[in-house]
């Protein structure tokens, strides 16, 4: 039984990062409708930063957390400026431009450093209940992927620029003939999305080290995780992040990882077959 | 004498390339070293599976970032048959416990079994795959993200199933095609024989491509919305062109892997469906010529080049990828196409206007 909890409490911490890997691709994929697939490329960026602001300019994690936002936020922008934005009514063109982006990405990142890079645990300790251990940086992970969901949701309802950003992804010419600049609001959110992606490879630099492929993996789960919660939704997104952390987590306990990702596989395609907005998404006509 | 003159001049100019291209590489062994051509013998298996991805890719407007799955699935099945050949259980099953060929493998000690199951099973699971995603509402870009984590899901699974398939070592000594014991081939027979079916590939996409079914694949590219409009099902027609792109792709994995005698995961993950996606890419998709052209000449280009950027040539393909998006999105050979066409074009428009008197000029401009 103690065995099943610490995996169930494993797969809580497997959906929380899930959930804050995703958050940028919502923004990303879901409302400005770019299939980014250089997110995982900025998650990978995210935690190269945190790796050198932590362990090579020796700041604190909370000034490396918003060092890493920040970073990934312009070259996000940068991405937007220069490649993406010539090639918004072509999606097959995006695919294989942020493609080759993440390619170079992924290389430079390999030449300056091309072994795996540990980074110092910021909270250290963990907490016991029984024979149930939880680290204490599993917790804040929990705590802050719920506190980044709320403040984006908050960003995006009640701030004018979250509005505007609403106005642009439903009507565009309008919105521009009511004298918003879209171009701007485009780069801008672009920017953030990118800078939530550098956050959460920030927050996942200390767990599992920082290594110029960690990007691939992360970009997969993502967009499944998105897709299965439904590309707009954030709600949705948080719910299927903890369905697929969880389910993950609990079928490697019985079999193995390789097992565990086959299987969610395979579930994630059949209920795209019968959900293909998304499983919490309503139906809209 | 006239009418002879017409037809050529209407050909596109990617036809006499595709001409060249056989003249040159039916020649090659005799003017080169013989590891030259075992090379071009498997630059050609790479053309083989470069067109299985244009059909799919540059016809029907579905891009694959995982197309080496189905690759890598033939090219398995030829390898695991030469390694359990006349009954022999492996080393690397011997040493996690398997006395006897598992009941799945049976049916693989003979190669030509093997080779056709090479094909048909990359084209079932193909159209499997395709039935889930294409009978869906789901938006077309993500086929490329299932087939995207479809190509690392499958190296994990090679990988974890070391038992059966050698896992990170993959599989060594494939025989070029002896069957029951007979020598195999020699390195020239067998690229005599690659090619051949290259050609034979070739003749059946052009015969595929001009057809009725290729006609309406690409009207799935260009307005998908449309085609449903008029009654046809583009789903149907997406899981058929996905399947015969499956069983090519299995095709040319079953020639590749005798090619070099052997196949490891390097050659199903993630890279390798990105090299394909790029050959067709800078050769330009939608006219077969351009994927034959463009996987012969970048694996050339990296044959040559890693000698001295090896370190680099991730990098390399990164910025060709880009360059190729933003400055030749055709790719080269769909670059001199259209050129051609835009010089047809122009001629006829003058002459017309050469020849007609003025007062109808007008209409003719119309």
């Amino acid at each position: 039984m103690g065995t099943f909890i610490s995996q169930l409490i494993n797969g809580l911490n497997q959906s929380s990062i899930l959930l804050i890997a995703t958050m940028g691709l919502v923004i990303i994929f879901g409302y400005m409708n770019v299939t980014n697939m250089a997110h995982g490329s900025m998650i990978m960026l995210g935690g190269v930063s945190a790796f050198i602001l932590m362990e090579v300019l020796h700041l604190p994690f909370g000034i490396a957390l918003i060092g890493c936002f920040i970073i990934t936020g312009i070259i996000g922008m940068i991405t937007e400026k220069l490649l993406i934005k010539r090639l918004y009514s072509k999606p097959t063109e995006t695919i294989l431009a942020t493609y080759a982006l993440s390619i170079i990405l992924t290389e430079l990142v390999r030449i300056k450093y091309p072994l795996s890079q540990n980074v110092h645990m910021p909270l250290p300790g963990a907490f016991h209940i029984g024979r149930v251990t939880i680290p204490y940086y599993n917790i804040f992970i929990l705590v802050f992927s719920f506190a980044v969901l709320s403040l984006t949701l908050l960003f995006f309802r009640k701030t004018t620029f979250g509005k505007m950003l609403g106005s642009v992804t439903q009507n565009r010419t309008m919105t521009e003939c009511l004298g918003i600049k879209t171009s701007t609001i485009d780069t801008l959110t672009f920017g953030y999305g990118a800078g939530l992606a550098g956050v959460s490879g920030c927050v996942l630099a200390p767990t599992t080290g920082v290594s110029y492929d960690m990007g691939s993996t992360y970009l997969t789960d993502t967009f499944m995780t998105n897709v299965v919660g439904g590309i707009q939704s954030f709600a949705g997104t948080a719910i299927s992040s903890g369905i697929i952390g969880e389910g993950r987590t609990i079928t490697a306990g019985f079999l193995n990882e390789t097992w565990a990702k086959i299987i969610i596989f395979m579930i994630v395609i059949v209920l795209i077959r019968f959900r293909p907005e998304g499983l919490f998404t309503k139906e809209r006509r | 004498m006239r009418k002879k003159k017409n037809i050529f001049s209407k050909l596109p100019l990617n036809r006499y390339f595709d001409i060249l291209m056989l003249i040159f590489l039916t020649a090659f062994p005799f003017f080169t070293k013989e590891f030259r051509v075992e090379m071009m013998g498997r630059y050609i298996c790479y053309a083989i599976f470069a067109i299985s991805l244009d059909l799919l890719w540059g016809y029907t407007g579905l891009l694959s970032l995982g197309h080496a799955v189905l690759f890598g699935m033939g090219g398995y099945m030829i390898g695991i048959s030469y390694q359990i050949q006349n009954g022999v259980v492996p080393a690397f099953m011997q040493r996690e416990g398997i006395t006897e060929i598992p009941w799945f493998y049976l049916p693989l000690q003979n190669p030509i079994v093997a080779s056709i199951l090479g094909i048909l099973i990359p084209a079932l699971f193909a159209a499997l795959i395709g039935y889930f995603v294409f009978t869906s509402k789901i938006k077309g870009v993500f086929f490329t993200i299932i087939t995207l984590a479809l190509a690392q899901i499958f190296k994990d699974f090679i990988i974890n199933v070391q038992k059966y398939t050698n896992g990170f070592n993959g599989l060594q000594s494939i025989k070029r095609f002896s069957v029951n014991g007979s020598t195999p081939l020699t390195k020239t027979t067998y690229y005599y024989v690659v090619l051949v079916i290259a050609v034979l590939v070739f003749i059946f996409c052009l015969w595929l491509t001009n057809s009725r079914v290729g006609k309406i694949c690409t009207s799935v590219r260009e307005n998908e919305a449309r085609l449903g409009f008029l009654g046809y099902n583009a789903g149907a027609f997406k899981i058929l062109i996905y399947t015969i792109s499956g069983a090519l792709a299995g095709l040319s994995g079953v020639l590749y892997a005798p090619a070099t005698s052997t196949i490891t995961t390097e050659d199903i993950g993630v890279t390798a469906s990105t090299m394909v996606v790029i050959w067709v890419a800078v050769g330009g998709r939608g006219n077969l010529t351009g994927a034959v052209f463009g996987a012969l000449l970048i694996n050339w280009a990296q044959s040559i080049l890693s000698e001295h950027f090896s370190s680099a040539w991730q990098l390399i393909i990164g910025a060709l990828l880009l360059v190729v998006i933003y400055f030749i999105p055709n790719g080269v050979i769909g670059q001199i196409v259209a050129l051609q066409r835009r010089i047809i074009t122009d001629r006829k428009k003058n002459k017309l206007m050469e020849e007609t008197p003025k007062s109808k000029k007008m209409a003719v401009v119309k």
